[in-house]
């Protein structure tokens, strides 16, 4: 009997090691056929990120209940890991046979570890029941577009896997078999009062621990041709992750020896960096990304679920064809379609909510960086905006010669070539040198920084679009000639702080000309002033106004400044919180270049201008130039009475009521 | 001796030989597939053979090399059109040679001088040259044309040896845009209205003066994202860049967007209840007034002053 089922034990072990290795070759050496990805730094941060977004479930627990499903079920995975060996142990020989002074022998006889057995055998029991009732009953939208299915088996088999433990641990005890003292797992304690003394007992536990043993091996050669592959996937995928600010996109290299190692983006699948090929075998379908995704929320085509799914199938369908060199079909329309990688606005919300730390926006904007660069293949109006950013040095077009005239009798400081460096550089951004509504930021931006007595000047005609607009809308060639121009304007000139208003602004000079040499230190106009009220250098007298304010995604998401303009705000009337809002803001739908692209259908700005309103507030108070013309245009499309304004200049307000 | 490379007959063509007449003598001119009528050059070059009957800049390109290279001009000279400055960049970059693209003004001379629109138009500048062929295109509507005279050239046939990389760009088809009414582009007159017009219905009276004065109408962002009007209509950065003699822009307020697509406009009349509207810094004409009253009194007078 022992050694028939040692043989028994044997092929399928081999059957489903095989079928396991054959499909995790296939994927590794996939994964290993991307293309480059730094991910290497940064190992402090790593660690960091395992500890508290995989084993705390930090992601996961922003939604408290599905969140403590998932946590239940993967905590439940790692305390009854050991007894996989344990039952396979069994399997061979019933009678407790593993030698005592061997470590899974010592844990097996040990009493808390029978409890927490115990335990979480009853919370993955608790959890699949809710996970089922989540599925079943409550179906949110977020799962629209998943397999549902396959997660039915899932669950199945999960269940499967802990009642067999249940009961073969429970038969154990009947037959005074167990190891471990028996009153220290309750749970199977009560259960084995099921079972009789006699034989039926002896047969039911042979099945039990087959039964088992059976069902883990079916679901390990199951794994790596599902979605579940995140059990396998997820944990690397979460340690490679973005260690650095989210808004920073990584360059590309347009120089180098082999030619042939340069990419311009994504066309194929054999163009996807490693990462993002273990993103998509990440990816298990929970659509959390795509319940917060602006596009997706407003009927866009859009979902970033379906995003990476698209391509992870055709990563799946083509990945033989990639690893021989053979000709590939392209990932956009086939995969994804054009509106699809048009339709995001790069707020990075589904990357902020995902568990499993996907990138989606890096996805996209290597999609756009191919269809650009290498097709031209991009809609009409962003052509017009790249040729503006391109020959006027602004996504207008306006002329370079008026870029300061919002300035005209403010007395700020204009910085000609040759002058002495100022204090404190103030980086005005193109909306807010040219747009009449966002000019108001700058306006008053300028008056309290020289109201507090800064040495503060502007570059003027000198300074020039970051690229931001070029390189979201994927003309990374673009965006890269302008940072090093710009980089080189900002180092002749003897620049070392800088102010920006613009977030996108804010964004790429503190996050992506790094990787051109600029280094500053750089602060968001809400950092400065909060600053500088904290000093006593400017002292505003709070109204009775209701403000609620909106957090700009490259500000409060992409970069962590959520403090400072509550600060000011708090200073100037009181405050009041829209639903969305922190790290989990929601777009004003101008982000990822679409400030000068068309929306089709339902729009993402009005949609926000009416939870600012649900709030009941008098004011919606801003710190981004698009988000101020956004979201007024949106007010007015909404019929709504909120006035938006930069929090500069309710600050400069509040000065004057004094 | 000076090449210009000719498009086809026309004011572009006059304009650019009145350029290039200044930078030296004998004048020839190259035209790509079959001889274009034109007068006032001494030789007329025509590159034959398949490739030239479409639009196909590097192959054109390959032909005006060859010439350079058999004639030894001192100027390469071509209108300032997108075909122009795609034809001529091809040349500069295969004879590895400086290219200004857009020049108001050119001096003969060493060192040779050139003025040329930098900055999408908002700036001139002068420039020195050293190249021993000064390859250079004229920024459109710049220069006085000249008169066609003078006896018709002699016409040399030549046929330039193309390589595969001079045909992998070239128009393999032609689509014509949907038409209807006045192109909002090309229109002289353009009327636009906002949100102002209260409702789709509203925008009867901007068709009405439109259609009196022959013009188009346009509209603002707002309204096509309210669905009132098609995305066709919407004056813009994301919409159509208009560039008509007059524009009418009714209710419109004037955010960046939409002044980006009208700043070509010749003269802008603005209508709006609101004096201190963006807009009015731009415009010609102001009218502070309610649209509904003050657009429908122009249709009312110009039928009388045509009646």
């Amino acid at each position: 009997m022992t050694a028939a089922s040692a043989v028994a034990l044997v092929v399928a072990v081999a059957i489903a090691g095989a079928l396991f290795t054959r499909r995790a070759l296939f994927l590794t050496r996939l994964v290993r056929s991307g293309k480059p990805a730094t991910r290497a730094t940064d190992l402090p941060a790593r660690i960091r990120n395992e500890a508290t977004i995989v084993l705390g479930q930090r992601k996961l627990l922003q939604r408290l209940v599905p969140g403590l499903v998932h946590a239940f079920i993967f905590w439940g995975f790692l305390v009854l890991f050991p007894t996989i060996f344990m039952a396979i142990v069994g399997i061979v020989d019933r009678e407790p046979s593993l030698p005592s002074g061997s470590p899974l022998g010592w844990l097996e006889a040990q009493g808390w570890y029978a409890l927490m057995v115990d335990v979480f055998v009853v919370l993955v029991l608790v959890g699949v029941a809710a996970a089922v009732f989540i599925r079943k009953v409550q179906r949110p939208r977020r799962f629209d577009g998943s397999h549902l299915g396959e997660a039915d088996l899932i669950l199945a088999l999960i269940a499967g896997i802990v009642t067999s433990l249940l009961l073969w641990h429970a038969s154990l005890i009947t037959l005074g078999l167990n190891p471990w003292p028996a009153d220290w797992s309750p749970v199977s304690d009560a259960v084995s009062g099921l079972f009789g003394t006699g034989t039926a007992t002896e047969v039911l536990e042979r099945i039990f621990v087959w039964a088992h043993v059976l069902i883990i091996l079916g679901f390990l050669a199951y794994l790596p041709h599902s979605k579940h592959l995140h059990i396998a996937t997820a944990a690397i995928n979460v340690f490679f992750g973005r260690t650095r600010a989210g808004g920073r996109l990584e360059p590309l290299e347009f120089e180098g020896e082999d030619e042939s190692s340069l990419r311009f983006g994504a066309g194929t699948v054999a163009d996807l960096t490693w990462k993002q090929m273990l993103d998509a075998m990440s990816c298990t379908e929970c659509g959390r990304c795509q319940d917060v995704c602006p596009a997706y929320a407003t009927g866009k085509e859009l979902s970033p679920k379906l995003l990476i799914m698209g391509i992870r199938d055709h990563l799946f369908a083509e990945g033989p064809a990639a690893l021989a060199g053979d000709d590939l079909s392209a990932l956009v329309p086939n995969a994804v379609t054009d509106d699809v990688v048009w339709d995001c606005v790069t707020c990075g919300a589904c990357v902020h909510e995902c568990p499993v730390s996907i990138e989606h926006v890096d996805h996209i904007v290597d999609l756009r960086r191919h269809l650009v660069m290498v097709e031209s293949r991009l809609p009409a109006e962003t052509e017009t905006m790249l040729r503006d950013v391109e020959r006027g040095s602004n996504p207008w077009g306006k002329p370079q010669t008026e870029r300061a005239s919002w300035a005209d009798g403010l007395g700020v400081r204009v910085l000609e070539p040759g002058d002495p460096a100022p204090e404190i550089l103030y980086w005005v951004g193109c909306a807010a040198s040219y747009d009449e509504r966002a000019r108001a930021s700058a306006i008053s931006t300028a008056k309290l920084l020289l109201a507090a007595g800064l040495d503060v000047a502007i570059l003027g005609p000198r300074e020039s679009c970051t690229g931001d607009p070029a390189r979201r809308a994927g003309n990374e060639y673009v965006f890269q000639a302008f940072a090093r121009a710009n980089v080189a304007t900002l180092d002749e000139a003897g620049v070392t702080k800088i102010v920006a208003s613009c977030p996108h602004c804010f964004n790429t000079l503190a996050n992506e000309y790094p990787d051109f040499g600029g280094r500053y230190e750089v602060m968001h106009h809400s950092e400065l002033l909060a600053e500088l009220v904290r000093d006593g250098r400017l002292s505003p007298v709070a109204g009775d106004q209701t403000i609620t304010y909106h957090d700009s995604c490259y500000l409060a998401r992409h970069n962590d400044v959520l403090a400072a303009p509550r600060e000011l705000v708090s200073s100037i009337g009181r405050p009041l919180e829209m639903a969305r809002s922190g790290k989990r803001t929601f777009c004003c739908g101008a982000g990822g270049a679409h400030m000068w692209m068309e929306e089709r259908g339902s729009q993402i700005n009005e949609e926000r201008a009416r939870e600012a309103a649900a709030t009941g507030a008098d004011t919606l108070a801003v710190a981004c130039p698009f988000c101020t013309i956004m979201l007024d245009d949106g007010v007015r499309q909404t019929g709504g009475d909120l006035r938006v304004s930069d929090v500069s200049t309710l600050l400069l307000e509040s000065l004057e009521r004094a | 001796m000076v090449i210009v490379y000719v498009e086809e007959r026309g004011e572009l063509t006059q304009q650019t030989l009145a350029f290039a007449r200044g930078l030296g003598e004998p004048l020839h001119a190259f035209v790509a597939g079959e001889p274009v009528p034109i007068s006032g050059v001494e030789v007329l070059h025509v590159a034959e053979g398949d490739a030239f009957f479409a639009h196909a800049p590097a192959a054109i390109a390959q032909g005006l090399v060859e010439l350079v290279d058999r004639l030894s001009p001192s100027a390469v000279v071509a209108a300032g059109t997108a075909r122009g400055n795609e034809v001529l960049a091809h040349v500069a970059a295969k004879l590895d040679l400086p290219f200004a693209a857009n020049c108001t003004n050119a001096e003969a001379g060493e060192p040779f001088l050139v003025t040329r629109v930098r900055w999408g138009g908002s700036l001139l500048e002068e420039a020195k040259m050293h190249a021993p062929v000064k390859v250079v295109t004229v920024q459109p509507h710049s220069v006085a044309a000249e008169e066609e005279a003078g006896g018709d050239p002699t016409i040399e046939r030549f046929t330039p040896a193309l390589s595969d990389g001079d045909l992998v760009v070239r128009v393999s088809e032609r689509v014509a845009a949907a038409a209807g009414g006045v192109s909002l582009a090309e229109a002289k007159v353009v009327v636009s209205c906002g949100r102002g017009a209260g409702s789709p219905e509203g925008f009867g009276i901007i068709e009405e003066l439109a259609g009196l004065l022959g013009g188009a109408v346009g509209c603002s962002r707002a309204v096509t994202m309210a669905g009132w009007r098609p995305h066709t209509d919407q004056v813009g950065q994301t919409g159509t860049k208009i560039a008509p003699d007059i524009y009418i822009a009714c209710g419109i307020s004037g955010a960046t967007q939409h002044m980006a697509g009208c700043k070509g406009a010749k003269a802008i009349l603005a209508v709006n209840t609101d004096p201190e509207a963006p807009i009015l810094a731009s415009a010609d004409y102001a009218v502070i007034g309610d649209l509904h009253e003050v657009v429908p009194a122009i249709s009312a007078e110009l039928r009388k002053a045509r009646a």
